[in-house]
């Protein structure tokens, strides 16, 4: 029913498998995408400075996720001496918050993405391979939680649980699972009818088999594609609700930060919102650009375009 | 399958669905806190702490609780609203007016700029202009919306001055009824063109904002869509004939690309009820995005539970309004069940 409010692709993408095989093509292909390597290399800057973020600042104890308080430099402007971006209202360092806070995002973002991937991909492939009623009861519990856009959801989970920074994985990640299950379900429906799987079953494979080894590996690739936006979509979306105030207060998050510098913004203290808000938006846009760039080099039909 | 029969079908689903979803969202609800947290006071003494609780049939089982959340809900009760300190029913048409009113305008403004540029994208398609279409598209999904708002309004309402926030100025309002709650309606309905101008004054710069995200994917949709029909038989008729390039686009192939491009519109108006909620929080508008805003760091299951019913409400009713639009418009659409 509700199929049309949420188009699937229509496009077919090339296997991955077939695409690994001639994996220095795929690479070769990206090199030429500016877009996708400049994506690419912020996104390998953001993941060093997460890993190495104590070399790069001191963590801060007890709780290293806790902002510093400088009490002596409040709303310092970016430059002063130890305060290279400056600090927030509260004399938390502001570079501080953006380095450690890339750690939050890659928590973040990590597990929310392995959560909606695993559960979306079991539930649409069951959906689509078993058909029948099982298809028909998942995809009806699929509908109901798609009747609430997913942010509002996430909010609302994220306000009942109480305001915390797990709470907000927690409901991003109960939330956002119909997206790859529509997308998997349609998927595997497509690859199903296909010749291979036919003759597959003719020599006598079991159902498992061919699901594992034929169906599986030709319907994973929109996943990959869609996946990667999600790492970009999900900072978004916790940052959002970091702003809103569902994380503790002084918890190294970039959209913390934002909403800890909102207050000077009038005053002219623009640093602390928008070295905070840059780093959401760089997060997000280099992994929408390297995954959009994916999705053209997966797409057979993108190459003549 | 006939579009009457298929808007049956779905007009008789869309019951089912939200009885479903309310199912979903009260289950949540009671995983959390307890819903009385919000009405403790200090002073109240253990009897009345239990008293509350009988209130909330928190002694009950969960289906009963439900049962008597939802009848309580069918009757127009839906709880008493923390944080507003009202019936949730007193205070929920005024919000949701307000917001509606700014979803929409940013809704027309979304869908007018998302198609004018993809239509501008590709026509020119693998030019310039097309990749800065891109750019301006991707970015629109990747940029903060609260971030943007803030930057916005240090240039509109700091530096320039242009914008104040809020959603009307006290004064030129005194006089005037609200028979809607939309604004711009009331104004004229009152036949007054100040308080018009007032509402829109306050009106366009959330708009824009709000806007700017949701045109991203109209954009995107309508270039490849537009580009699919460029390379059609007719396309190359109308081109033979010696009609300008111009009128290629505007009377033949724009009108097609259109079709598929009605379809992200249900989900493109997801993004601005998302959006609407910091959009709301920045510039101060009273609607349900900033309602609910408050609501969830206090707690107040009762407001919670409001915003998500009317918002699924809104959502399914403006997707089913694009699903039977798209199969009204094309006709090959296969009407599932």
């Amino acid at each position: 029913m509700a199929d049309i409010a949420h188009p699937v692709p229509t496009v077919r993408f090339q296997t991955l498998r077939a695409r690994s095989a001639r994996g220095g093509e795929i690479f070769r292909a990206s090199l030429k995408s500016p877009t996708m390597v400049g994506g690419s290399i912020v996104i390998i800057l953001m993941v060093l400075m997460a890993v190495f973020a104590p070399l790069i600042i001191e963590p801060n104890v007890p709780d290293a996720y806790q902002m510093p308080r400088d009490y002596t430099a409040i709303n310092a402007p970016p430059g002063t001496p130890g305060h290279l971006l400056g600090t927030t209202p509260t004399g938390g360092d502001v570079l501080y918050g953006v380095v450690w806070g890339s750690r939050m995002s890659m928590r973040l973002s990590v597990i929310v993405v392995t959560v909606v991937v695993v559960v979306g991909v079991t539930v649409g492939s069951i959906a689509g391979f078993v058909g029948g009623w099982v298809d028909e009861v998942l995809m009806r519990i699929v509908d109901v939680v798609l009747a609430i856009p997913e942010l509002i959801l996430a909010l609302a989970i994220a306000g009942i649980l109480g305001p915390s920074f797990r709470n907000i994985i927690l409901a991003l990640a109960v939330s956002g699972w119909t997206g790859f299950a529509r997308l998997m379900r349609a998927e595997v429906l497509h690859v199903k009818l296909e010749e291979y799987v036919d003759s597959a079953r003719v020599i006598g494979d079991s159902r498992w088999r061919i699901f594992r080894k034929d169906v599986l590996p030709n319907s994973i690739s929109p996943i990959v594609v869609l996946a990667t936006l999600s790492m970009g979509k999900y900072v978004l979306f916790g940052a959002t609700l970091a702003f809103i105030g569902l994380a503790e207060a002084g918890l190294t998050e970039w959209g913390n930060l934002v909403a800890d510098g909102q207050t000077g913004i009038a005053s002219g203290r623009w640093w602390t919102a928008t070295f905070g808000g840059l780093m959401v938006f760089l997060w997000a846009l280099s992994f929408n650009l390297v995954g959009d760039g994916l999705r053209d080099v997966l797409d057979p039909r993108s190459e003549t375009r | 399958m006939q579009v009457r029969e298929y808007v049956g079908r779905r007009l008789f689903k869309l019951p089912l669905i939200m009885i479903a979803m309310s199912i979903l969202i009260f289950g949540i609800s009671r995983i959390g806190a307890s819903p009385i947290g919000i009405y403790l006071e200090h002073e109240m003494t253990p009897a009345e702490v239990v008293e509350l609780e009988e209130r909330f049939n928190l002694n009950d089982s969960l289906p009963e609780q439900y049962w008597a959340w939802a009848t309580g809900v069918v009757r127009g009760d839906l709880g008493w609203s923390g944080v507003s300190t009202a019936p949730v029913s007193d205070v929920l048409w005024k919000f949701t007016a307000a917001s509606m009113e700014l979803a929409l305008v940013a809704a027309a403004f979304g869908i007018v700029a998302g198609i004018g540029l993809g239509t501008y994208a590709g026509s020119r398609r693998d030019k310039p202009g097309d990749h800065i279409t891109r750019i301006i598209a991707i970015s629109g999904a990747s940029l903060p919306l609260f971030w943007l708002a803030l930057l916005v309004l240090i240039f509109f309402y700091v530096i320039l001055g242009w914008a104040p926030t809020g959603r009307y100025d006290v004064n030129t309002w005194e006089t005037i009824s609200h028979p809607t709650g939309f604004y711009t309606v009331d104004a004229l309905l009152n036949g007054s063109w100040t308080a018009f101008g007032d509402a829109l004054s306050h009106l366009w710069l959330p708009a824009l904002v709000l806007a700017y995200g949701a045109m991203g994917p109209i954009a995107r949709i309508m270039r490849s869509s537009l580009v699919d029909e460029l390379e059609k038989d007719y396309v190359d008729a109308a081109r033979a004939k010696g009609l300008p390039e111009r009128l290629v686009i505007g009377r033949h192939a724009r009108r097609n690309a259109m079709i598929p491009t009605v379809t992200v519109i249900g989900h493109a108006f997801g993004h601005l009820l998302q959006g609407s909620v910091v959009i709301e929080l920045i510039f101060q508008w009273p609607g349900i995005g900033r309602w609910i805003a408050t609501a969830v760091l206090r707690g107040d299951q009762a407001t919670i539970l409001a915003f998500v019913l009317i918002t699924s409400v809104i959502f399914l009713t403006v997707n089913l309004i694009v699903d039977v639009l798209y199969a009204y418009l094309d006709r090959r659409v296969e009407l599932g069940t």
